[in-house]
């Protein structure tokens, strides 16, 4: 096989489908407007192991953070309600907390891991179309099924109950604990522009803890993308901005930079967000006007703001999460939901574990919910930057050694620095939210949801398509397979 | 409450029937007279004035007017003179239609589009990444069709012009009892005729300038029904009647492509791409399942049949709007839309959609109709479309 | 004296109609109800001397077409009128309405939208094909998804067919109707926000849910749902109030032979080995059937009736967590002369339809963020009918009756709910109403306020939940009320379940009586 690939965008999803294209003998260029790569060092993501072996990944120097205790939350009597890897260990923790809780810990930590196992599965190939008439796809679906149904019955139940529960719901029919409900409620909500409350954030809360053992509701994170970008066998070009993508006799032809250099292919894989690709690099002629509309329609509300501190001394946690209460999670996505930025957003903090720099200074990276894209008053500036910052240091100050003094430095990414730093649209790292209508066959939108585009050798491969950001790589593996398939068929 | 036309000032007092139907959310005149017989003779002897204003005007302006246009019709627009207008319905995606119109260019990068039904929204569905800009102008614009042998006559004396030169389907500025107006041969009857466009707020004076310069010549208002007659003389075919736009159709077999319409002429595959141009390709290499017809019932089928009763045959004087089944050799083979008695050519006149199986034998099909409360099929067949087409049309 | 073959417990609607159609098929039926009067939440009553209030429900939405041909229901006296339009008043002293007749209706739409006009049409035609996706599953006894018994299997498989029937483009947009939030869902379709905020309120109907919560798009769909069984224009009122549905299905199953004892309150099912034997009353008396069917919601019906100790833990621990979280509030009103809204002045043909305060999603959204923690809306979202105005027998000539229904009030209100409270409620919503008509306050004669707490006492409604559990997606279908119990059946062998627990749910009014009953029937002794 040979042939030459442009990827756009050097996002995990887009690396991990030249490298599978590169495997399969494709030549693969990947083109990326930034100059330099601009992930902190650890991305959130679980990698399907499936990737991890493909690609050599571990012999890489592929680096999987999973702190442990994986995450912590300040209790009212000023301890710590801290949830180890191991059930058993961090039951004493949790029955800090609550003994009810740490009673029923385990039950729930048993089926939630059940049902995130059906996701995986779901997971592991594009994603089923309940509506196909081929054989293999069919068969392919009858062997899901079945996979599913030996689960169990309670595990069916509970798949049909619980995906479209708000989290909220699910965890009150578990738990007491404010403090447990909250840490556990933010994995319902991350990157979503909805509140606990909302239907489908049980959905969410499982896809984040898809790969993980029972109890742990939150991705590792890893070197992902240092490690895809240096490992050889493709070329990345940094700098390199796409005016368009070349559509000729009806199917992809390659790009044209904003330089106007034309590089000519006869694949085109996007890594980036399809509203972007589809609507902006192609020219909306080749699409179908329906098309074009449910493209413009996918929703991709950013929420999040990231706030990277540099400490003086050890932060004193691993991870750290401030979500007091579901209630306070609900009314910070309240305000976020009317362009306010809140005033108490939910905070987790991660110590980046690494060496302390040349001055001796540790850095935490700090995830920030709700901070609204769009600001009903005004605009993002630098002023408001700071002031979130100073939201950040002063919510975090109680928890750290030596208070707010410890933090020597900071800076903040609102969601708008994110869009222009990164090329999520509207800030959110998704492409597209992860919602029960935006998921499987139906993401980004059933027309794109097989890596296909209406235009010939034109895929789709970022996070917006199944299964999603989060899962890192896995769409990228998946487009990438379906690529060298239509290869194979002499349908590319 | 329903909405009234610009001229409905001068129409309400003259019609006598009192008999007013909906059209596009409009009341316009069904028939003036008690029976819209004359009227239906003014169209093809003289000159009728009908009220075509509830027809759904565009203006599309920019730079890339032509390209929006030419994405969304599978017609050529690029290729359409400044001054010329273009016939053509538009698609889904499916290469069904959505809804048939004209595309008149008015200037390099400005277009007027009628349409049946509006369409706005498909309008900038497919404005997508272009520059353009989309004004509705349906209540801004009154519009008027003069159709009949002595049109050009009397239009000529309203606007002190020579229309002589302007071509079928060809439109050109001109200035009525002192208004600006936009005159384009065409319209809707199959005969000699013109389409005023005007601004709504002009209409009653040009109103009273047509019918003072016509009256010498006939001229004659005329309602819904005599044009219902004539446009089935001269095939041409009316959304909701004759077909089901795709975009209300609720199962698959509702749509119809242009092919399927007859309309096959104005697919232009050589473009690189517009809407249901996919589609459209596979059909074209396929063929059509489905083909659009004239019909004409065999009188004297048609007379025995009423003989048999002890009946003189009766015939639709105003035209019919209901699906009625044809049958062939294997049952029935199709159904008939819309049909009338035609006045002029004294036979009984229908449009059809049959089936296109290329193995279907000849021309010869039954029509199913009711005589005296029972259903009873009279021989019919296939005539070519249109039934009635004057050289003064073209000339 | 022959035994019954039945008894119903509660004589609402669901239970009525249960109970007329097991007397139409021979059986012996007897239906206790706890209240004096039948009809459950379906209720007229003059609360103020000439002035008849339809105290709870207030319009008749969905009643299933077959049961009012197979019972008769006009025979004995079930009139509907249609309500033929919603005006939405907004704050601006503009409205919007939406008219019946589509040219009317287009005109009125494109003077806020030209867009939203023409998407209004392609919206319904999308609306109406999931409708007819979705209607045989209402007709439907759902399968067990979990089950391996061939009945389930066979049950399932016709299920994939039919969803794999259906065709591309509907399947999806049904997907997308499940779950989607009515707001974004509409956001797709039209920009108006009086449109868009007027058409999201019909998906938190009955709901702890605000319009942007992914799961209240579905209850969009019911709107759509009567237009297919040939009752074009669903909504309508019934003459007499609610009462009279009631009145006329009782009236029906009486004629069949059922016998319906009010004022008799029931303490519990018996059951015996494992299988129900008959009922307790409160007074003591024991009157044995056999089999019990209860109309009751889920709480009720297993956590007071029955027991627990008669209940596998699986199914307890389900019906525990069954949601209800009443959200809604009655007020109805005497009044001495109509009320005049600004923005259409005088009276009109506005005002035999519903006048709908929802003037924006975010209005409605606004409503509900105050309910989450416990507080009712100050301003809340509010549906609005003049019975008067359809049928002037509601009313001593000239006066009118107004019956206000409310959200968010929810159940579970901080400090509990008080007759201060229900009252402080009553103000919230004549306030808010009085901003869009403001003679209002000078013509109110009597006013009655209804709380969820007060439909919980009097009608039995868990939580004051009308729809007897939120009709969320994860509560509905194979899963209502609990998973594996879903078909009318209990694990209390001749015990069976009808009210609007059970599938389709409420709103879909009288199906699950009926579909209980068919049940019935079909299962063997």
């Amino acid at each position: 096989m040979s042939g030459a690939t442009v990827v756009i965008g050097a996002d995990a999803d887009a690396l991990v489908a030249a490298h599978y294209l590169a495997r399969a003998g494709r030549r693969a260029l990947v083109v990326d407007e930034r100059e330099a790569p601009d992930a902190p060092a650890l991305e959130p993501g679980w990698i399907p192991p499936r990737v991890v072996r493909d690609l050599a990944l571990e012999r890489h120097g592929l680096v999987v953070h999973a702190p442990d205790p994986w995450a912590a939350a300040p209790l009212p009597d000023g301890g710590r309600l801290e949830l180890a890897r191991d059930l058993a260990r961090s039951a004493a923790s949790t029955a800090r907390a609550s003994r009810r809780a740490a009673h029923r810990r385990p039950q729930f930590c048993g089926r939630m891991a059940r049902l995130a196992r059906v996701l995986e599965l779901l997971y592991a190939g594009p994603p089923p179309d309940p509506l196909a008439r081929a054989p293999g796809e069919l068969a392919r679906m009858a062997g899901l099924a079945w996979r599913v149904r030996r689960l169990g019955r309670r595990a069916i139940e509970d798949l049909l109950r619980v995906l479209p529960m708000p989290a909220a719901d699910l965890l009150d029919d578990w738990f007491e604990s404010d403090e447990l409900k909250g840490l556990l409620g933010l994995g319902g909500v991350m990157h979503l522009a909805q509140g606990p409350r909302s239907g489908g954030t049980a959905f969410a809360l499982l896809h984040g803890h898809v790969g993980s053992p029972p109890g742990v509701f939150r991705p590792p994170r890893s070197n992902l993308v240092e490690v895809l970008a240096r490992l050889p066998g493709i070329e990345v070009r940094r700098g390199a901005r796409v005016a368009r993508i070349t559509v000729r006799a009806r199917r992809a032809a390659g790009i044209v930079l904003a330089t106007g250099e034309e590089i000519a292919a006869d694949c085109v894989v996007s890594g980036i967000d399809p509203r972007r690709t589809l609507l902006e690099l192609v020219d909306p002629a080749w699409l179908d006007p329906e098309l074009v509309r449910a493209v413009r329609n996918v929703r991709a509300r950013g929420v999040v703001a990231r706030a990277t501190l540099l400490l003086d001394r050890e932060p004193g946690f691993s991870a750290l999460t401030l979500a007091p209460s579901l209630d306070d999670l609900e009314r910070a996505h309240d305000d976020a939901k009317y362009g306010r930025v809140p005033q108490r957003p939910a905070l987790e903090a991660h110590a980046v574990d690494e060496a302390a720099d040349a001055a001796g200074r540790r850095r935490v990276d700090v995830h920030v919910q709700y901070a609204p894209h769009a600001l009903a008053e005004g605009a993002w500036d630098s002023a408001r930057r700071a002031a979130l910052g100073d939201q950040v240091v002063a919510l975090l100050a109680a928890h750290l050694p030596g208070g707010a003094a410890a933090v020597v430095e900071r800076s903040v990414r609102t969601p708008l620095d994110l869009e222009a730093a990164r090329g999520w649209p509207q800030g959110q790292m998704h492409h597209a939210e992860l919602a029960l209508d935006q998921a499987l066959w139906m993401r980004p939108v059933p027309a794109l949801a097989q890596y296909r585009t209406p235009i010939r050798a034109l895929y789709l491969g970022g996070p917006a398509t199944h299964p999603g950001g989060g899962i890192a790589g896995a769409a990228g593996a998946n487009a990438a397979r379906e690529i060298i398939r239509d290869a194979r068929r002499g349908r590319l | 409450m329903l909405r009234t036309t610009p001229f409905h000032a001068r129409t309400a007092a003259l019609c006598a029937s009192h008999a007013w139907r909906r059209w596009a959310g409009y009341v316009v005149a069904s028939s003036y007279e008690l029976s819209h017989d004359r009227e239906y003779h003014a169209i093809r002897s003289a000159a009728a004035l009908l009220d075509v204003s509830p027809l759904c005007k565009y203006l599309v302006a920019g730079r890339d007017a032509a390209r929006l246009l030419d994405r969304m019709v599978p017609r050529d627009v690029s290729r359409a003179g400044i001054g010329q207008v273009l016939y053509t319905p538009w698609c889904d995606a499916a290469g069904k239609v959505l809804d048939d119109g004209t595309i008149a260019r008015l200037d390099e990068t400005v277009f007027r589009v009628t349409a049946a039904e509006p369409g706005l929204r498909w309008l900038e569905a497919n404005a997508a990444g272009l520059d353009v800009s989309i004004e509705d102008t349906s209540d801004a614009t009154a519009a008027l069709a003069l159709q009949g042998p002595s049109a050009r006559d009397i239009l000529e004396r309203a606007c002190g012009a020579d229309l002589a030169g302007l071509r079928y389907f060809r439109l050109t500025a001109a200035r009525i009892a002192g208004h600006p107006v936009t005159i384009s041969r065409t319209g809707y009857t199959g005969d000699l005729g013109y389409e005023i466009w005007l601004d709504a707020a002009d209409a009653l004076p040009v109103w009273d300038a047509l019918v003072a310069a016509g009256t010498p010549y006939g001229i004659t208002p005329a309602g819904m029904l005599a044009l219902d007659v004539a446009r089935i003389e001269a095939g041409l075919m009316l959304l909701d009647v004759d077909y089901v736009s795709a975009r209300k159709a609720l199962i698959e077999s509702q749509t119809s492509s242009p092919y399927e319409l007859d309309l096959g002429w104005t697919v232009d595959l050589g473009k690189e791409t517009f809407v249901g141009r996919d589609a459209l390709a596979a059909e074209a290499a396929r063929g059509p399942a489905w083909r659009f017809v004239g019909i004409a019932v065999d009188w004297d089928s048609f007379e025995r049949l009423f003989a048999e009763a002890g009946l003189a045959p009766r015939v639709p004087l105003a035209a019919w709007r209901t699906s009625v089944p044809l049958y062939g050799d294997g049952g029935q083979v199709g159904y008939a839309t819309s049909g009338v008695w035609s006045p002029l050519l004294k036979q009984y006149i229908a449009l059809a959609h049959v089936e296109a199986r290329p193995a279907a034998p000849g021309p010869a099909r039954e029509r199913e109709g009711t005589r005296e409360h029972r259903r009873r099929r009279a021989a019919a067949h296939v005539v070519k479309k249109p039934f009635f087409d004057p050289e003064r049309k073209r000339a | 004296m022959k035994p019954y073959d039945a008894i119903v417990i509660g004589g609402g609607h669901n239970g009525l109609v249960c109970a007329a159609y097991l007397a139409r098929a021979g059986r012996r039926v007897l239906v206790l109800e706890r209240r004096e009067r039948v009809g459950g939440a379906a209720f007229s009553e003059q609360v103020f001397p000439g002035f008849t209030f339809t105290v709870y429900s207030y319009v008749v939405s969905l009643l299933r077409p077959e049961i009012i041909r197979d019972l008769e229901l006009p025979r004995h006296g079930l009139h509907v009128l249609p309500l033929e339009s919603t005006l939405t008043p907004l704050a601006n002293g503009d409205h919007l309405a939406q008219w019946s007749d589509h040219d009317q209706n287009r005109r009125a739409l494109a003077r806020h939208s030209p867009r939203d006009a023409e998407a209004y049409d392609e919206f319904g035609r999308t609306l109406h094909q999931m409708a007819r996706a979705v209607k045989p599953l209402l007709g439907m006894v759902p399968p067990d998804p979990a089950s391996l018994a061939p009945g389930d299997l066979a049950g399932l498989a016709r299920l994939a067919r039919h969803f794999r029937g259906m065709g591309r483009g509907v399947f999806h947009a049904l997907h997308k109707l499940l779950t989607m939030s009515a707001a974004d869902y509409l956001d797709e379709w039209f920009e108006s926000e009086a449109l868009k905020g007027t058409k999201s309120a019909s998906g938190i109907i009955g709901t702890l849910l605000g319009p942007r919560s992914p799961g209240t798009a579905y209850v969009l769909l019911h709107h759509y749902m009567g237009e297919l069984d040939g009752v074009f224009r669903a909504w309508g009122f019934a003459k007499g109030g609610n009462g009279s549905v009631s009145a006329a299905i009782a009236a029906a199953a009486r004629a069949l032979g059922a016998e319906i004892r009010t004022g008799t309150p029931v303490a519990r099912v018996l059951v015996e080995s494992g299988r129900a034997t008959g009922v307790a009353l409160e007074s003591g008396e024991e009157i044995r059937a056999g089999r019990v069917v209860s109309s009751a919601d889920p709480r009720r019906t297993f956590l007071e009736l029955v027991g627990e100790a008669h209940l596998p833990g699986e199914l307890v621990e389900a019906v525990r967590r069954f949601r209800f979280r009443g959200a809604s509030a009655k007020v109805n009103l005497a009044l001495d002369a109509l009320p005049d809204f600004t923005c259409l002045p005088g009276p009109g043909a506005h005002l035999r339809g519903a006048i709908s305060i929802s003037p924006s999603v975010e209005y409605l959204e606004r409503a509900y963020d105050q309910a989450k923690y416990g507080e009712f809306s100050r301003r809340p979202y509010m549906d609005i009918v003049i019975p008067s105005m359809i049928d002037p027998s509601m009313a001593p000539p000239g006066k009118h009756v107004a019956s206000i229904f409310a959200q968010y009030a929810p159940y579970r209100l901080n400090g509990g709910w008080t007759d201060a409270r229900r009252e402080a409620l009553g103000d919230a919503v004549i306030d808010t109403l009085a901003e869009y008509a403001p003679n209002l306050k000078s013509i109110i004669l009597h006013r009655q306020v209804v709380t969820p707490a007060d439909i919980e006492r009097d009608v039995g409604l868990s939580e004051g939940s009308i729809f007897q559990g939120e009709l969320s997606l994860q509560q509905l279908f194979s899963v209502r009320p609990a998973p594996g119990w879903s078909k009318y059946r209990t694990p209390v062998e001749g015990l069976y379940m009808c009210g609007a627990g059970t599938h389709p749910g409420g709103g879909v009014m009288g199906a699950p009586g009926r579909l209980a009953a068919l049940t019935m029937l079909g299962a063997r002794r």
